[in-house]
């Protein structure tokens, strides 16, 4: 049970890892909390959704498409709507990147009603028996995914010019101006690559969940919590933190009695302690790789 | 200049007024405050549809007065449903509510029906909270199964097809429905003679079933019985599919004769048990006495499918036959609300989804109940047989093997 309780832990903390990467990365050097991210989850689900329904193309295949078209939407956005509100309070930042997720949201209920809907390729239903434990395929892609996009995101990060740009303008904004850095061309980049991230995320877990398009509050409250866990802005910090709740959560589960019930609420009193012991979270500085 | 203004103005909404007074006159208006957006809009939509095709039944008339329902988008919001019921009872003065259809938005506006209490066609809610709360009203006529109504059919009718004394095991959600809906699950399933091994609890809107799984394995029930939201069990069935239980049988309630929940489940709904007061495709004859309203179910689908391009759901049947029961009250009473009761307690009819016809349930706590009537149905190789009862039984129920 042991070995099943682990194998369950990992996948589930590389699903919520994947939840929180996009955000983590926007947040880091933008400094903007994107309350829409969630919806963009939820797009990039029902794209998959569609592209496997009406063209029978495999979600998997879908990711990089949706990542193209989630940077282009995720560019627009920021240099005709967010880029506005760079200099503005938080508070309205927050206000405006909820309204673009009220917006966006409205319009898939207008599009796709509300419906249930979920890809179910073949594999989907498949899994992996080896002796005693079983491991569902459709959550192994999952969490292949995460890791491949995590590494990608810390290559980026640190081996690449505006990767090292990015994490220049997150330590601070005006030193990285006065090194000739485009900041404002930075941040759209950032944003872009934080709503294709998001995007792919949801073509990964289309097939695995329930898509409605109201899915994106519940998604985005996980990936805030997972990014306070690792701490803002660490993409290191996303997947060790996701990996953490998986494990609190999994574990509870499995050994307290209605355990499942109760898990999503232990795994949230237990982050708040650990906050009070180190309020930085995990890896608590801004965007490094 | 100001003051002709002001009495151009006056004289414009004393105008409106009175026309809108004149129409409301000749018209009968029925409020429907409906979940026409946010997270219940399936219900919604679906209830709108029956009323409209029900009314379109009419001709829009009762004995030659135009009939209208004034829809509201609550926005499956309960402060919005709130402010309809008091819009539309308080300032439209409407004596007749459909609506709303989310046992959520029931529990929210029945302090602002009490008011005015209009008649009230209640097409929804499964908790036994409104019971508690406006089951005794004698102006409130439920029209939708209550939660026991499901295990009190189901577990007699395992018990008949599967026999008791099997073991069983319960999953239920940390939500209201899942809560309210355990002590009559235990209650029902115990008198039926079925052994309860296990309990489980389930977070709403949970990622990951396997801990509970593995668990229920080590049960080895015969019968897996689940109080979840329909989007969580499609996960669920999608990882008992994947884990590759073996429990011969998966029981549920309503979700499972629900088109979307199939097609969200795919491959994983082969098996599964639910139950409905109208399954899709089967044979119902026209009523006897009002086949110009209660067609044949063949014939009422078609129409339906022509008019709205899409499949009827129980929701679309049960809202269409509730909406004719008030219109045919009307029929009979005119625009007196008081006679309209009267008129609605004596209906008898056959209609799209059983008797039409209002009595005390057996907990006694509503007066006024109809359509409480359910059949159960697998699904067999994307389709539902009808299991029970007896009388309408399409096939044998088939124990499920991985």
């Amino acid at each position: 049970m042991i070995l099943q309780l682990l194998i369950d832990s990992a996948l589930l903390g590389g699903l919520y890892a994947l939840l929180a990467l996009g955000l983590v990365l926007s947040f880091g050097v933008t400094n903007i909390l994107n309350f829409a991210h969630g919806e963009a989850i939820m797009l990039g689900a029902y794209g998959a959704f569609w592209a496997f329904t009406l063209w029978g193309i495999d979600p998997l295949l879908s990711i990089p498409i949706m990542l193209v078209v989630g940077f282009g939407a995720g560019f627009v956005c920021f240099r005709y709507v967010i880029e506005r509100s760079l200099d503005a309070p938080h508070l309205n930042q927050i206000l405006l990147t909820f309204g673009i997720g009220l917006i966006l949201q409205n319009a898939a209920v207008l599009a796709w009603t509300g419906d249930l809907r979920s890809a179910n390729p073949s594999y989907s239903m498949a899994a992996i028996n080896l002796a005693e434990v079983f491991i569902p395929v459709g959550r192994l892609l999952t969490f292949t995914v995460a890791a491949a996009l995590a590494a990608i995101l810390y290559m980026w990060l640190t081996r690449t010019e505006y990767g090292r740009a990015s994490r220049a303008i997150a330590q601070n904004e005006r030193a990285a101006k006065l090194m000739g850095i485009d900041t404002r061309f930075v941040y759209s980049l950032v944003f872009a690559i934080s709503i294709a991230v998001a995007a792919a995320t949801g073509a990964a877990l289309s097939s695995i969940t329930t898509i409605t398009p109201f899915i994106g509050f519940h998604l985005l409250v996980k990936a805030f919590a997972i990014m306070v866990l690792g701490g803002a802005g660490s993409i290191s910090g996303a997947v060790l933190g996701g990996v953490l709740l998986g494990l609190l959560e999994t574990t509870v589960a499995y050994y307290v009695p209605e355990g499942s019930g109760w898990a999503e609420g232990v795994a949230f009193v237990a982050l708040f302690l650990f906050l009070l012991i180190r309020p930085q979270g995990l890896i608590g500085t801004r965007v490094h790789g | 200049m100001k003051v002709k203004l002001r009495a151009c103005i006056a004289g414009a909404l004393a105008l409106s007024t009175a026309a809108g007074a004149a129409n409301a006159a000749d018209t009968i208006q029925i409020g429907a405050p409906l979940e026409l957006s946010g997270r219940f809009v399936a219900f919604g939509a679906a209830g709108k549809r029956g009323a409209e095709m029900a009314l379109e039944t009419f001709k829009g008339e009762v004995n030659g007065k135009k009939v209208e329902f004034l829809f509201r988008d609550i926005q499956s919001d309960p402060q919005a449903a709130v402010a309809s019921i008091n819009e539309l009872t308080e300032q439209t003065k409407v004596k007749y509510i459909f609506g709303p259809i989310a046992s959520v938005m029931f529990a929210a506006v029945i302090p602002a029906w009490r008011q005015q209490k209009p008649v009230w066609i209640g097409h929804g809610s499964v908790t036994t909270r409104t019971e508690e709360e406006v089951g005794g009203e004698r102006r409130f006529f439920h029209t939708y199964p209550y939660a026991y109504h499901y295990h009190q059919t189901m577990s007699a009718g395992l018990k008949s097809i599967i026999g008791s004394g099997k073991k069983i095991v319960i999953v239920y959600s940390d939500d209201a429905y899942g809560r309210t809906s355990l002590p009559f699950a235990r209650q029902f399933y115990k008198e039926a003679g079925f052994e309860i091994a296990g309990e489980e609890l389930v977070r709403q809107g949970a990622a990951d079933y396997n801990p509970i799984l593995t668990k229920i394995r080590r049960l080895r029930p015969e019968a897996l019985v689940t109080l979840v939201q329909t989007s969580d069990l499609v996960t669920l069935a999608k990882q008992i599919k994947i884990a590759g239980i073996n429990i011969p049988y998966l029981v549920d309630g309503l979700d499972v004769l629900l088109e979307e929940w199939q097609k969200a489940a795919g491959d994983a709904q082969e098996g599964w048990i639910g139950l409905s007061g109208y399954i899709h495709g089967m044979e119902r004859p026209a009523s006897k006495d009002r086949p110009d309203i209660f067609p044949s179910l063949s014939d009422w689908e078609k129409r339906f499918r022509d008019k709205y391009q899409v499949e009827p759901t129980y929701l679309d049947a049960g809202a269409y036959s509730a909406a004719s029961l008030l219109l045919m009250a009307l029929e009979k009473a005119g625009d007196d609300p008081d006679k309209v009761v009267e008129e609605l307690e004596k209906l008898n009819t056959e209609t799209l989804v059983g008797p039409g016809r209002f009595t005390k349930t057996s907990t006694g706590g509503t007066v006024h109940q109809a359509f409480e009537s359910l059949m159960i149905a697998q699904r067999q190789n994307g389709k539902s047989i009808i299991l029970y009862p007896p009388e309408v039984k399409t096939g044998e129920i088939k124990a499920r093997t991985e």
